[in-house]
């Protein structure tokens, strides 16, 4: 079987590798993984890769099946099944911004920065609002350079959570509103379902058995 | 330079899928299919006619007096509207099939060349299992003729679709509903049954029902789960579907798969992918459209499937399934100025490229003239130098 973990640097998250394998998954030989690579655990191929790689293989049947985070899902909205909700890796996609009350500039509509372009524009547009939007990795970088006056990204990426110990990391940006709530899921491409049916409605119980543990 | 998303094909890759497209050909013949052939610029008018997000960037241009036209984007809207127009009220079915390309713009994400080459077929005029069945086992027959091992149709139904959604209650939000189903967008999904007070056990049941797909025991579980004459009604659809298809002796390459969706807007009835082994798109795709043709005037039901030529040649290419695109040509050195010799060859089913005499020597198979004798090297290395019989002979033509 053929698995794919999206990887954002550094080992992936203990309560993740926990989940998997209380469903007897081998992930255990992951907790020192370095990525990206593929790793041969067992009768599993692991694919550690960014989100978006993860997603792409999926889309293009090389894997049964993945696992990437909502914010990617949302933004990248590929043709796969969404067909679980790890309930790990919980995150919330945040618009925040320098000041409490900030958010409107003199030109009368913000700049936002953000590496979630498409998710943005239609937060902002469903609600009735308008903004430029700046493509800008490092989001919530962009204000202290002046060159937004708000961002979109992941409450956890916004705020170091050891308080002022994290030099250099960006202080003082309000959340202003909830954009979306995001946690890992499960997906597979369209083949994987039609090929490998039994396989990943096995996998599902038995992922699913071991949420309902917890 | 080409536009976006365009190429170019090149031998022996176009020789290999005049293959396969002639033995589609031959497939939908045997079925007593017609060929049609329909421009690739319509009016835009006729092709708006259906309401399809992929018009939207389609390519458009205008006539010299000023009528918009437009690049076909698929070919089931033009063949509906050659039907209504050129068979009306002519004996039904009508059973019609096309090879030929269509043009959308480019986008990464879709993962297909802007002009991409269909095969299709449509049988228009029967409103029955049968007649979906037949599309079924046709397109089955059409990939196994090709060699293609391990494929599979994965067959669901839009009216299960329609008969859940109608049970779980939703009124005003049941279009909206249905658009985040078929963009499985769960989260909107989630938030429009909370706001129309959906019961949270219909709604797992609806998770479920996604869920279950190819799964031996899916239909038994399905069955489980409906709650309406509708939903027993689709069910019992498909199920007959797939004893005729199994009739046919497809059954093992058909998984039924009721959280199938469609991105088009025109299916009604069944529908139905082909999926293989290394190609993560499906290689084919198909429904029942019983509403396309009274839009064109004519209402007759209609069904029928679209087979994409470069994933069908890529999933070909991953069983070493690919025909043969043409004969080893033999590199003739000096067959210029001996064209009766040539042509010895050629009637005798060679292919020979003619070569000036004293050419630098060409890949194998060659030949070529060396004072009163000929020296013949084959491709699996064997050589025979000697008179023109002896060529003849070891060509096996003698």
């Amino acid at each position: 079987m053929k698995l794919g973990l999206a990887y954002h640097g550094g080992p992936p998250p203990a309560q993740l590798l926990d989940l998997l394998e209380r469903a007897g998954l081998p992930a255990g030989a992951l907790r020192a993984a370095v990525g990206p690579a593929l790793v041969d655990v067992g009768e599993v191929t692991w694919l550690l890769a960014p989100g978006a790689d993860v997603l792409e293989a999926c889309v293009r049947g090389a894997l049964d099946a993945g696992i990437a985070g909502k914010d990617l899902l949302l933004e990248l909205a590929p043709p796969v099944h969404e067909l679980l909700d790890l309930r790990v890796c919980n995150d919330v996609l945040v618009y925040a911004t320098p000041e409490p009350a900030a958010g409107a500039s003199h030109r009368g509509r913000p700049r936002v920065a953000t590496r979630y372009p498409r998710v943005t524009r239609r937060h902002f547009s469903v609600t009735g609002r308008q903004v430029e939007l700046v493509a800008f990795d490092a989001a919530a970088l962009a204000p202290g350079l002046g060159i937004a006056d708000g961002v979109v990204e992941l409450r956890s990426r916004l705020l170091g959570d050891d308080g002022g110990a994290s030099a250099g990391r960006p202080a003082g940006l309000h959340v202003r509103e909830d954009v979306a709530a995001c946690s890992a899921r499960l997906v597979a491409g369209r083949a994987a379902r039609a090929l490998g049916g039994e396989r990943l409605a096995e996998l599902l119980d038995r992922l699913r058995a071991s949420l309902e543990e917890r | 330079m080409i536009p976006e998303g365009m190429r170019d094909v090149l031998p022996p890759e176009s020789g290999e899928l005049r293959a396969i497209e002639a033995a589609l050909c031959r497939r939908f013949e045997a079925y007593g299919y017609g060929e049609v052939r329909t421009p690739w610029l319509e009016y835009a008018e006729t092709l708006e006619a259906v309401e399809d997000d992929t018009l939207e960037a389609g390519y458009r241009l205008r006539d010299q007096q000023g009528h918009e036209l437009m690049a076909r984007t698929d070919m089931t809207v033009p063949v509906a509207r050659l039907a209504a127009a050129r068979f009306h009220e002519k004996p039904l079915p009508l059973r019609l099939f096309y090879v030929a390309p269509s043009i959308r713009p480019w986008a990464p994400q879709r993962s297909q060349d802007g002009e991409f080459v269909q095969a299709g077929a449509e049988l228009l005029g029967l409103r029955s299992a049968a007649a979906d069945a037949e599309c079924v086992v046709l397109l089955c027959d059409c990939l196994a003729a090709l060699g293609l091992r391990g494929f599979r149709v994965a067959l669901g139904t839009v009216a299960f679709y329609t008969a859940l959604v109608d049970s779980l209650g939703l009124d005003d939000d049941r279009e909206k509903f249905l658009e985040a189903l078929a963009g499985r967008d769960y989260p909107m999904l989630e938030s429009i049954a909370g706001n129309a007070g959906v019961d949270q056990n219909a709604l797992k049941v609806l998770w479920r029902t996604l869920e279950l797909s190819g799964t031996r025991d899916a239909l038994s579980q399905v069955r489980k789960m409906a709650s309406s004459d509708a939903m027993d009604e689709a069910i019992r659809h498909l199920v007959e579907v797939r004893d005729l298809v199994a009739n046919a002796g497809f059954e093992d390459s058909l998984a039924l798969d009721f959280g199938l969706y469609q991105d088009l807007t025109y299916y009604s009835g069944v529908i139905f992918e082909a999926y293989a082994p290394g190609v993560g798109l499906p290689i084919a795709s198909g429904g029942r459209y019983d509403g396309l043709l009274a839009r064109f005037a004519w209402d007759i039901p209609g069904v029928g499937f679209a087979i994409a030529l470069d994933r069908l040649h890529e999933a070909l290419e991953e069983a070493g399934a690919v025909p043969a695109a043409a004969p080893a040509c033999i590199a003739f050195a000096g067959g210029l100025d001996e064209p009766a010799r040539a042509m010895e060859l050629r009637r005798a089913g060679w292919a020979v490229a003619a070569l000036p005499a004293g050419a630098p020597a060409p890949p194998r198979p060659r030949l070529q003239r060396s004072g009163g004798s000929y020296i013949l090297e084959l491709a699996d290395g064997s050589e025979v130098s000697g008179s023109w019989r002896d060529v003849l002979r070891a060509l096996g033509i003698a």
